[in-house]
Order: C-alpha cells, then sequence, then structure tokens
C-alpha cells in the first residue's frame, strides 16, 4: 500500500532497476556461478567417483593435515591476538602505533612473499637453517614450517577484530572487577573475556577459514611432498596439473563447503554481536521512586 | 581516616595534581568539586590505587597505603556510566566481589544469597535480582553498582561524578538518597562533582578544586558564604566582577558604606577586584544613600527567581530578586533604578585576569 507514495528524495524507478541488475548479476556471475560450477564439476562423472576421489589415501591425507595445521594455528592465534589487543587497548606505551601498523603487516604482503622470507630465515641456505639442521630441527619442507606460515598470515584476523572492540569498551569494567578483588585472571575469565567473545568468535572463523585455505605461502615452505606436506588447497592443484578434475573439484568441493560453514557461523555470530548491542543501546526504562523506606 | 599527604601526578606536560593535602575523617561524605580537568577524579583514582602518585603518600587509618593495589585497598568504587558487568545478573554482579574472594575467605553460597539479598533491599531493588542490566533504568543501575561496592565492605566508598549520567529529577533524587544510605551504612565517602548544587547539597564537607590545587576546604555554607579566593567566589554560583574601581568607590562601598571585607586590599601593588553575588543586590526604585543609578537592560523570571541585567555607566550588573519583590517594583526595559549591594568581597588578584570556568559576569 505503500508503493503508491514515492520519496521525493528517491532514485528514479530505472536507476535503481539498473543498480540491482549491476550488483545482483555481478554476485551470480562471479560469486554463485563458480560455486556451482565447482559441485557439477566434482559430480560429473557420479557420486561413487566422488566418494572414491575423497577417500583416496593422499587426499586424506591432506584433508588432516589441513584440520592439523589449524588445530595448532587457531589456539596460539587465540592467545598472541588476545595478547595484543590487550595491550593496544589497555595500556599507553612507546611505539604502540607502530604495532598497530605490523599487526596489519601479514595482510598487506603478498602470502608468497611471506612463504620465502621464512625460506630465506629457515631454509638450508637462511639465516637459522643451518643451525636448527645441526640439531635435527626440519623447519622448512615440514610441517612446522607450514604451521609458522599459517600463524603468521592469519595473525591479524583475530586482533584487528578485538582491538576496536576493547577500546570502544573501554577499562571501567576491569578496574571494578580489580577493586572488587579480583585477581588478573579472575578478572580476565569473567569479566573480559564474556565482553569480548562474539568478537574473538568472529576472529577466529575468518582466521579458521583462512588457515585452511592459505595457498601462496604454504605451497613455497611446503616442498610439495605428496602424501606429506600436501594440505587441502595444494592438493587441489596438484591434481588440477595432472588433469584429474573431478578428484580436483571434489577435494575443491571440501574447500567450498568450508567457506559456507565459515558464512553461516559469521552470520550467526554478526547476529549475536548485534542483538548483545542493541540490548545494550536500549532506552531506560523508565524512573521508580528511589526514597528508602521507613525503617524502625 | 584517609590521610592524603603532597600528593602530585603529572600526565605528560600536564600537572594533574600538585602538592594536594586532604584528610577524609571516618563517616564523613566529602564531595571533591571543581570544573573538568581541575584533576578531582585523578585524585579519586589515585585514592582508589587505580593509579599512582608521582609524589607524596596515601595513609589509611593511619597505614601507608601509597603502593598498595587496588585489590588489597578495600574501597568500593561507583562509575559514573555504572560499569555493571552487562552478561552477569543484578544478583551476580552484586555477588560478585564475594565470588572472587579466596576460597578460604569466601561465604558459602547461602551467605552469599543472604548478603546479596540485604544489600538488594537496603537499595530497595530486591526485585530486580534476576534481571539483567541491560533491561534497568540508569538510576536503577547506579544503585546496583553501589550495592555492588558495599557488598564487599569497603573502608572507603569512592564515587565518580555517580549522578553525571541522569536526568535532572532522577540526579536529585538520588543524591539524596545516597545521603541517607551514606548516613545509614556509616562508611567515609568521597564522591565527585562538577555540580556545585550537587556538592552543597549532599557533603558534610566540600573541597572545592582547580588546575590540581585544592582551592577551599569546608562544609558547604562555609564555601559558599565565606569563598577564599575569586575562583570559589565564581565557580560556587554566579557572582558579579567589578575589577579596577575598587580603590574608588567600590572601594569606599566596601570599606565604609557596607560590611564587605576586603583582605589586604589597601595593597596597591596588586589589582583589587570586587565580587557581589546577584542576591546580595537590592534595587530600590528610588535614589537611596549608597546606591548607584542605573538602567534596566533585561528581566528575565526564572521559575521563583527574577534575574535582571542593570547597565550601570559600561558595566553589566546582574541582579537576582524575589517574585514578590520584582512584582512591588514593576521592572520594566529601559527603566531607572538604582541598585545597592548589601555584601561586597574584595580580593586582590594579581595582574593576570580571573580564571575561567567560573560564572561571574
Amino acid at each position: 500500500m505503500s508503493e503508491a507514495i514515492e520519496k521525493a528524495n528517491a532514485e528514479p524507478r530505472w536507476l535503481r532497476a539498473l543498480l540491482l541488475f549491476l550488483g545482483l548479476g555481478f554476485l551470480f556471475l562471479f560469486l554463485l556461478l563458480p560455486l556451482v560450477a565447482v559441485f557439477v564439476e566434482a559430480f560429473r562423472s557420479g557420486w561413487n567417483a566422488y566418494a572414491d576421489a575423497l577417500s583416496d589415501r593422499e587426499t586424506l591425507h591432506a584433508i588432516k593435515l589441513t584440520v592439523v595445521i589449524a588445530f595448532v594455528v587457531l589456539p596460539v592465534n587465540i592467545v598472541l591476538g588476545v595478547a595484543a589487543s590487550w595491550a593496544i587497548a589497555k595500556f599507553d606505551f612507546r611505539g604502540k602505533g607502530l604495532l598497530v601498523t605490523l599487526i596489519d603487516l601479514p595482510f598487506a604482503v603478498s602470502p608468497v612473499v611471506v612463504g620465502l622470507v621464512f625460506l630465506l630465515i629457515f631454509g638450508m641456505q637462511g639465516l637459522l637453517g643451518p643451525w636448527l639442521e645441526a640439531r635435527g630441527i626440519r623447519i622448512v619442507f615440514a610441517l612446522p614450517g607450514m604451521i609458522l606460515v599459517t600463524l603468521f598470515i592469519t595473525f591479524p584476523f583475530i586482533a584487528r577484530e578485538l582491538i576496536p572492540l576493547m577500546l570502544s569498551q573501554g577499562a571501567d569494567d576491569e578496574e571494578a572487577a580489580i577493586s572488587l578483588g579480583a585477581s588478573g585472571v579472575q578478572m580476565f575469565f569473567r569479566v573480559t573475556l564474556p565482553k569480548i567473545r562474539w568478537g574473538l568468535l568472529y576472529g577466529v572463523i575468518l582466521a579458521n577459514a583462512r588457515a585452511m585455505g592459505e595457498f601462496g605461502a604454504v605451497s613455497v615452505v611446503s616442498g610439495h611432498i605428496r602424501g606429506e606436506t600436501n594440505t587441502l588447497p595444494l592438493h587441489v592443484e596438484i591434481l588440477y596439473n595432472e588433469y584429474n578434475a573431478v578428484a580436483a573439484f571434489a577435494s575443491a568441493s571440501i574447500l567450498a563447503l568450508l567457506a559456507l560453514v565459515t558464512l553461516a557461523a559469521k552470520m550467526l555470530v554478526e547476529w549475536r554481536m548485534r542483538r548483545e548491542n542493541e540490548a545494550l543501546d536500549a532506552g531506560f526504562l523508565p524512573e521508580r521512586g528511589v526514597a528508602l523506606p521507613n525503617r524502625p | 581516616m584517609i590521610e592524603i599527604s603532597n600528593v602530585g601526578k603529572r600526565f605528560g606536560n600536564f600537572t594533574a595534581l600538585d602538592g594536594i593535602d586532604l584528610k577524609i575523617p571516618t563517616g564523613e561524605l566529602v564531595a571533591l568539586l571543581g570544573p573538568s580537568g581541575c584533576g578531582k577524579t585523578t585524585l579519586l583514582r589515585i585514592i582508589a590505587g587505580m593509579e599512582t602518585p608521582d609524589a607524596g603518600n596515601i595513609r589509611f587509618a593511619g597505614a601507608d597505603a601509597t603502593r598498595l593495589h587496588a585489590r588489597e585497598r578495600r574501597v568500593g568504587f561507583v562509575f559514573q556510566h555504572y560499569a555493571l558487568f552487562r552478561h552477569m545478573s543484578v544478583f551476580e554482579n552484586v555477588a560478585f566481589g564475594l565470588r572472587v574472594k579466596p576460597r578460604k575467605e569466601r561465604p558459602s553460597d547461602a551467605e552469599i544469597r543472604r548478603r546479596v539479598f540485604d544489600l538488594l533491599k537496603l537499595i530497595q531493588l530486591e526485585w530486580l535480582a534476576d534481571r539483567y542490566p541491560s533491561q534497568l533504568s540508569g538510576g536503577q543501575r547506579q544503585r546496583i553498582a553501589l550495592a555492588r561496592a558495599l557488598a564487599v565492605e569497603p573502608k572507603v566508598l569512592l564515587l565518580d561524578e555517580p549522578f553525571g549520567a541522569l536526568d535532572t529529577k532522577v540526579r536529585k533524587e538520588l543524591r539524596r538518597w545516597l545521603r541517607r544510605l551514606h548516613d545509614e551504612v556509616h562508611i567515609s565517602s568521597v564522591f565527585v562533582t562538577h555540580d556545585q548544587e550537587e556538592a552543597l547539597e549532599v557533603a558534610d564537607r566540600v573541597v572545592v578544586m582547580n588546575r590540581g590545587r585544592i582551592e577551599q576546604i569546608g562544609t558547604p555554607d562555609e564555601v559558599y558564604s565565606n569563598p577564599a579566593s575569586p575562583f570559589v567566589y565564581q565557580f560556587l554560583g554566579n557572582v558579579n566582577v567589578f575589577r579596577d574601581r575598587v580603590q574608588g568607590r567600590w572601594a569606599s562601598v566596601g570599606n565604609e558604606a557596607l560590611d564587605g571585607t576586603t583582605d589586604g586590599a589597601e595593597n596597591a601593588e596588586t589589582n583589587p577586584v570586587a565580587f557581589v553575588r546577584p542576591h546580595d543586590i537590592e534595587i530600590e526604585a528610588s535614589a537611596v544613600e549608597g546606591a548607584f543609578e542605573s538602567t534596566v537592560k533585561d528581566v528575565h523570571t526564572i521559575g521563583p527567581i527574577v534575574r535582571v541585567e542593570l547597565l550601570h555607566e559600561t558595566e553589566l550588573i546582574e541582579a537576582e530578586l524575589t517574585r514578590e519583590r520584582a512584582h512591588a517594583l514593576s521592572l520594566t526595559r529601559g527603566q531607572t533604578v538604582w541598585f545597592k549591594p548589601r555584601q561586597i568581597k574584595i580580593f586582590n588578584v594579581p595582574g593576570n585576569a580571573l580564571e575561567e570556568g567560573g560564572s561571574g559576569i
């Protein structure tokens, strides 16, 4: 019924239609179509071929390795991210601006360069490589190196989510907790963590998606040893280069599913965060009298 | 008894506090009053242990507490924006201080429940125990914050602009309520405010601060009717300021015709300035002894009082009359009247101008 009322400042109908068409068309062509294509290709030779491709020993190993890397990287990044955000949000110190800029460094540098830098440091011709090799520690072309580069690449996700959140929340709650006698640990787990939990979870979801999907940096330090240092994204590339399209897309479909799960989880967390903020910003209820009762 | 001696604090180049000496006797309700940036909140936070002073020391009941951690000071702190834990119910907020005690000292669950409900009854909000802070009004939140601070049986209660975020009506109710609560729980309380009315109404003693220093300490009546400095005069209520003319006619008015104080106005090196409160000015319709001729510039009726702007030669003078008096005079713009200060206070102000922040004209 409100359709009849045209807002005076509204764009003309044809412009709205054009913008809508451009936006949705782009979304369909560049995002939805490829996603559908992944699954279509994966199932081209039927369900059995798909299942066979996924139950291949090397594919299973790639999946396992990807999960292992994420499992190691995420807890470390949670601790480092919370620590860095805490330091930046609650303390004033020299070089704070530099630290904030450095946190963004992994976003600014190409992942391939990150991989090369780690090769330079830990490789056989690198700075620490020979020293480590002499002690039987292998970083590059092995799991530790892949974990290190993934840590580096995914570090900003949690910190960048938490810093603005913690800055906006201020330190009043923490000071209140301390003045009520809480220890630092009690303050963190009872007051700070509940306040930042949704922001933290949001950062973890994004970091996880990146940790599992990272290609460039991991590719450089992995050495592409089949069945040993191949993560899922690397495995997809190898299979595709061998013209094994069904297996490649089957593996890719797992990554695509991961993306969909990530999106859903992200939406859910965003919704929870918004709801919590709305509850917080909700207007005050009407005041009631504050007179003390007559005491005997 | 809290003794603060020679406390100083700097933030970079800014001197927040400079040589503060203050004694807070047990059981008193003390207001730290001053304009924003005067250091009052910093002083409160130093008492609480949330800031460390650069100089001086603080004693709680005779024992040095300067380096004592905030956790060990047994102070209750109430924040302007409540700082309630929003993920906890009202009950859990109040119980927080009891639940975080070391196992040996921690009361049983039943005991915690009893004490929390006692406090909620004290603040008359026991019916809100299961609500969350977001479901409460501002006044309710602040009362819960107060109950939470009292739960750990603090030796002193510190309140940082406790009513600053509330609207006028609630603020007035709540500050009277605080006064009664303070008398009921027998505790020393210090609250920070920039609202002179609040300080004068509620406190046993008012500490007027400016630029990191204490200007005056006294009962509300003392600081209002006998201000120790031009700043206090200007900060507590409206005041007419007359400069440069004190040695002439104003001084003679102050010294002889009226019961004014001069505080060494005879020293010609400095710059004597006369202060007259608007309600200490009488207006007459005809010339009387010692009165000055002036023109009515404007008349505003503000609730029970009438504020009159007078033009005397080149100076604007503000006077406050009761409605009845104003009615009897039937003042109109442009009318010629005679005014006469009932009370004048003269200060010697060293060369530079008076501080901003006051409401002098």
